[in-house]
C-alpha cells in the first residue's frame, strides 16, 4: 500500500466516528412518522428473548408515547451517561424502582374460565402503572393535542457508559460490529450498568441475578436460525409499517450512512447524554395547529422546543431538510432523500452482509 | 548517715525497682499484638452453626472496618465499623465466625433495587507473600470465602479488583443467622473448610507459621456491593507449633519471674535483718 493510499484510507475512516478497537458499527434508523404504536416489535422481541423467569418485567424493545413518562417511568431523569463529550467522567445514575418498570400482572382468567365469575377480564390487583400506561395521552389541549410513538432499544452506543460503569468488565462492545453485550459468566449482578445507562436499557434479571439487555438479535445477524439465513433484528423484520433500517453506520453506500452523515436527518435520542447512540430517529412531523373554527394555522403542533429536548438542536435543520426535499418532489423533481425514506426494497433497508468478506 | 541507714535505703530502692519490672513485664508477655487473631484448639467440637455452644469458649477479636478504596459510585458510604472475629481449629477443619451489627436482615436480590447483606474472609493464595489488601494482585492472588444472604456461600479467587472468579468446586461451607432487632440486631456467619483441602489457587492452611487474613462486610440495605464495602487491614492467624504469642514472650516472662523471686528474697532478707537488729 502506498503512502497516498494510506492517507486516503485514514481520511475515509475519520468520516464516521466508530469506537476505538471496533471494526464496524451496527446502526438502526427508525422513521417516527411511520410508527403506528402497534407494539408488534415489542412482542417480537419479548417472545424471542425475555419470556423466561426473572425477565417478565423486561422489554428490551418498548414503544412509548411521547410526551409521556416512558418505560421505565421517568427514565429521562434517572441519570447515567457522561458529564461531557470528553467521556472522562460519568454522570451518576439511579436504578429504577420495580414499580417504575411495572410488574407482570396476574389476571383473573381462572375465575372467569373455571369459577363462573361474570367479572370482566382484568388484572387481579396492583395494576397502578406499567409499560405504555400513558399510551396516547400525549400533551396539549384540544384541538391542538399531540403525541407520537417512540420505539426504543439499546442504542449500542459508541461511548457506552454501561460498559464503563461495570467494575468487572462484564459488558463489552463486540469488536466486529460494536454490539454491546453482557458476558453472563462475568456478571455478578452489581447493577452499575443499570444505573449507568441513561436510557435504562440494561435490566436486572431477578432470577439469574445478572444483568441482561438487547443483543441486536446477533444470532439472527449471524444466520444462526434453522434456515441459516441472515436476518435483521426481529423488531425490525416484524414491524408492519417497516419503519426501521438496519445496517452499518460506516457502510458509506448504505441508507443509514446517507441519512445520518450526509443528509443529517436521522438524529440520536438525547445526545446530551454523550454516549453517542447508534440508533437514529427521523423526527416526527405533525399537521399544523388548528383554530377553534378548524382552520389550519402555521404553528407547530409538536412544540419545536420539545423535539429539541429529545433529539438535540440538529432537529431544526433535519426538519427543514426533509421539508425542502418534500417540496421538491411535490414539484415533480427527484429527491434521493425522499427515495431513501420511502424505500421498500429489503436489500437496501437491511444491509447486513456488506463487510462479510473482510 | 550510718552504714545501717544506707543499707536500708538501698534495699528499699532495689525492692521498688523489682516491683516495677515485674509489674511491667508480666502484662506485656500476655498481651496480643494488635493484628493477631487467636485460633483456639477445639477438639471434636461441632462449631459449624453460629449458635453452637462451643463458641462461648473462643475469644473474640474486634476488627476495625473502613470503606474500601474503590472507583465504584458511593465507595466511601459504608455502615459497618467493626466485625467480631473468632477462629477455632479442630483436627479436621478451620472455623471462622464473624459477627457484626446490622439492624436489617437483607437476604433478597430479587428486585432491581434489592441488595443482600454479605461478608467475606480473604487469605493469600501464596501464604509466604502478603498480597495487596484490595482483592490481591495479578501476580499475588487471594482466595476468598464469600457469603451472601441471598445466594449463600461461594469460594472465590481474585487477582485484583474486578477479577473475582468463583471456584467450580468450592471447599467451604457457611451458615448464618440474624438475631435480635433494631440497634441490637446482629448477623453471625460461620465459615469452615477442611484443613487439608487442596487445589490450584486454594490457600494451604499451614500449621507452621502465621496465616494472613482480612475481612469485608456489605450492608445490602445501604446499596453496598462490589467495591462499596467495609474492609479490614491484613490480620493474621498465629498458626504453628508450641506456645503462641510474640517471640519475646519467654524473655519477658523470665524477667518478670526473676524480678518476683528477687522481690520475695529481698523482702525476706529485710524482715530477717530488722528482727536481728531488735
Amino acid at each position: 500500500m502506498s503512502t497516498d493510499q494510506q492517507d486516503d484510507q485514514g481520511s475515509e475512516d475519520s468520516l464516521v466516528d466508530v469506537a476505538e478497537g471496533i471494526d464496524h458499527q451496527v446502526a438502526m434508523v427508525m422513521d417516527l412518522n411511520k410508527c403506528i404504536g402497534c407494539q408488534t416489535c415489542t412482542i417480537a422481541c419479548k417472545s424471542l428473548w425475555t419470556e423466561d423467569g426473572g425477565s417478565e418485567y423486561m422489554y428490551w424493545n418498548n414503544v412509548e408515547t411521547k410526551p409521556g413518562e416512558g418505560y421505565p417511568r421517568g427514565w429521562e431523569d434517572s441519570g447515567g451517561g457522561w458529564q461531557s463529550s470528553e467521556h472522562s467522567e460519568r454522570q451518576t445514575g439511579e436504578i429504577p424502582d420495580q414499580e417504575d418498570y411495572g410488574r407482570a400482572w396476574e389476571f383473573n382468567h381462572s375465575d372467569i374460565m373455571y369459577e363462573g365469575s361474570d367479572e370482566p377480564l382484568r388484572p387481579r390487583e396492583g395494576a397502578e402503572w406499567g409499560p405504555n400506561w400513558d399510551e396516547d395521552q400525549g400533551a396539549g389541549e384540544y384541538p391542538n393535542s399531540y403525541y407520537f410513538y417512540l420505539p426504543r432499544i439499546c442504542n449500542h452506543c459508541t461511548h457506552p457508559s454501561c460498559v464503563e460503569a461495570c467494575p468487572r468488565s462484564a459488558l463489552y462492545k463486540r469488536e466486529e460490529d460494536g454490539i454491546v453485550l453482557v458476558d453472563q459468566e462475568r456478571c455478578r449482578g452489581y447493577r452499575y450498568c443499570v444505573e449507568g445507562c441513561p436510557y435504562k436499557k440494561v435490566y436486572y434479571n431477578t432470577v439469574s441475578k445478572k444483568s441482561e439487555k438487547c443483543i441486536f438479535c446477533y444470532p439472527r445477524l449471524e444466520g444462526e436460525g434453522p434456515d441459516g439465513e441472515t436476518y435483521a433484528p426481529a423488531c425490525a423484520e416484524e414491524c408492519p409499517p417497516q419503519l426501521r433500517m438496519v445496517g452499518f453506520l460506516d457502510d458509506e453506500d448504505g441508507p443509514i450512512y446517507k441519512l445520518v452523515e450526509e443528509y443529517e436527518v436521522a438524529l440520536p435520542l438525547h445526545p446530551e447524554f454523550q454516549t453517542q447512540p447508534n440508533v437514529y430517529y427521523i423526527p416526527p412531523f405533525a399537521p399544523g395547529q388548528h383554530t377553534e373554527d378548524g382552520e389550519t394555522v402555521d404553528i407547530d403542533r409538536i412544540p419545536r422546543q420539545y423535539l429539541r429536548k429529545l433529539f438535540g438542536d440538529g432537529v431544526d435543520e433535519a426538519l427543514d431538510t426533509i421539508e425542502r426535499e418534500r417540496q421538491r418532489t411535490r414539484q415533480g423533481e427527484d429527491s434521493e432523500l425522499m427515495d431513501l425514506l420511502q424505500d421498500k426494497n429489503p436489500a437496501k433497508q437491511y444491509r447486513l452482509g456488506v463487510f462479510d468478506d473482510e | 548517715m550510718t552504714s545501717d541507714t544506707v543499707r536500708t535505703v538501698g534495699l528499699a530502692a532495689v525492692l521498688a525497682t523489682l516491683v516495677l519490672v515485674s509489674s511491667v513485664a508480666a502484662p506485656l508477655a500476655s498481651a496480643r499484638p494488635a493484628h493477631e487473631i487467636p485460633v483456639t484448639e477445639a477438639t471434636d467440637a461441632d462449631l459449624s452453626e453460629p449458635t453452637a455452644a462451643g463458641w462461648e469458649d473462643v475469644p473474640a477479636s474486634d476488627v476495625a472496618l473502613a470503606s474500601a478504596p474503590s472507583g465504584v459510585p458511593n465507595a466511601d458510604d459504608t455502615t459497618v465499623e467493626t466485625v467480631h472475629v473468632q477462629a477455632a481449629r479442630t483436627d479436621q477443619r478451620l472455623f471462622v465466625r464473624l459477627e457484626w451489627d446490622d439492624a436489617t436482615r437483607d437476604v433478597r436480590a430479587d428486585d432491581p433495587r434489592a441488595f443482600a447483606d454479605s461478608a467475606a474472609v480473604q487469605f493469600p493464595v501464596n501464604t509466604s507473600a502478603r498480597p495487596p489488601i484490595a482483592m490481591g494482585g495479578p501476580g499475588n492472588k487471594v482466595n476468598v470465602w464469600y457469603w451472601s444472604g441471598a445466594t449463600g456461600s461461594q469460594e472465590l479467587l481474585a487477582g485484583g479488583a474486578g477479577s473475582t472468579t468463583a471456584f467450580p468446586n468450592p471447599a467451604i461451607e457457611a451458615n448464618a443467622t440474624h438475631a435480635g432487632s433494631g440497634g441490637n440486631a446482629t448477623w453471625t456467619v460461620v465459615y469452615s473448610r477442611p484443613l487439608n483441602a487442596t487445589g490450584e489457587n486454594r490457600t494451604a492452611l499451614r500449621t507452621d507459621g502465621d496465616l494472613d487474613v482480612a475481612f469485608a462486610v456489605w450492608n445490602g440495605s445501604n446499596g453496598e456491593r462490589a467495591g462499596q464495602k467495609a474492609v479490614s487491614e491484613w490480620h493474621y492467624f498465629p498458626f504453628g507449633p508450641g506456645p503462641q504469642g510474640p517471640p519475646y514472650e519467654t524473655l519477658l516472662w523470665t524477667v518478670a519471674g526473676v524480678a518476683i523471686v528477687a522481690v520475695v528474697g529481698v523482702t525476706t532478707f529485710g524482715i530477717y535483718r530488722t528482727r536481728e537488729g531488735n
